[in-house]
């Protein structure tokens, strides 16, 4: 299954959602859905947590040291992220929970 | 019986995280819990 993901749009992390960083990386918690995932390494870490800091996700993901080259794993990452509700598009109404 | 001699894990550095990276290197893993036994 093939996961797009927008990397020009604004996101950030899920009201819904705990974070808690780990040794491989962080663990993420979901209330309304139940769902678990797990973030594998810290820089696809420092990327979500930084994304509500940035007009976009390509933005976050530079700025956190991924290269070019880097870019679709991490967007396939973010697509998997966004595809259980982990993260979600930003608004300009969104406020930080 | 002598000790096995414990080595500090290796500092997690971009670099050492780009070279694990590959084209089809998934960096998340969703579990879900619904019906674990001891999970509220």
């Amino acid at each position: 299954m093939a996961l797009t993901f927008d990397l020009d749009r604004a996101w950030r992390v899920d009201p819904r959602v705990s974070l808690r960083p780990e040794p491989f990386g962080a663990l993420l918690y979901h209330f309304g859905t139940r769902r678990l995932s797990f973030l594998k390494n810290q820089t696809v870490l420092a990327v979500v947590r930084s994304l509500d800091g940035h007009p976009s996700a390509r933005a976050a993901c530079l700025a956190c040291g991924v290269t070019e080259a880097e870019l679709p794993v991490y967007a396939r990452a973010l697509a998997a992220l966004a595809s259980s509700n982990m993260i979600s598009e930003r608004t300009p109404h969104d406020t930080r929970a | 019986m002598a000790e096995v001699p414990t080595t500090a894990l290796p500092t997690t550095g971009h670099e050492a995280e780009t070279d694990a990276l590959a084209s089809d290197e998934l960096l998340v893993e969703e579990v879900s819990i619904d019906g674990m036994c001891g999970v509220y």
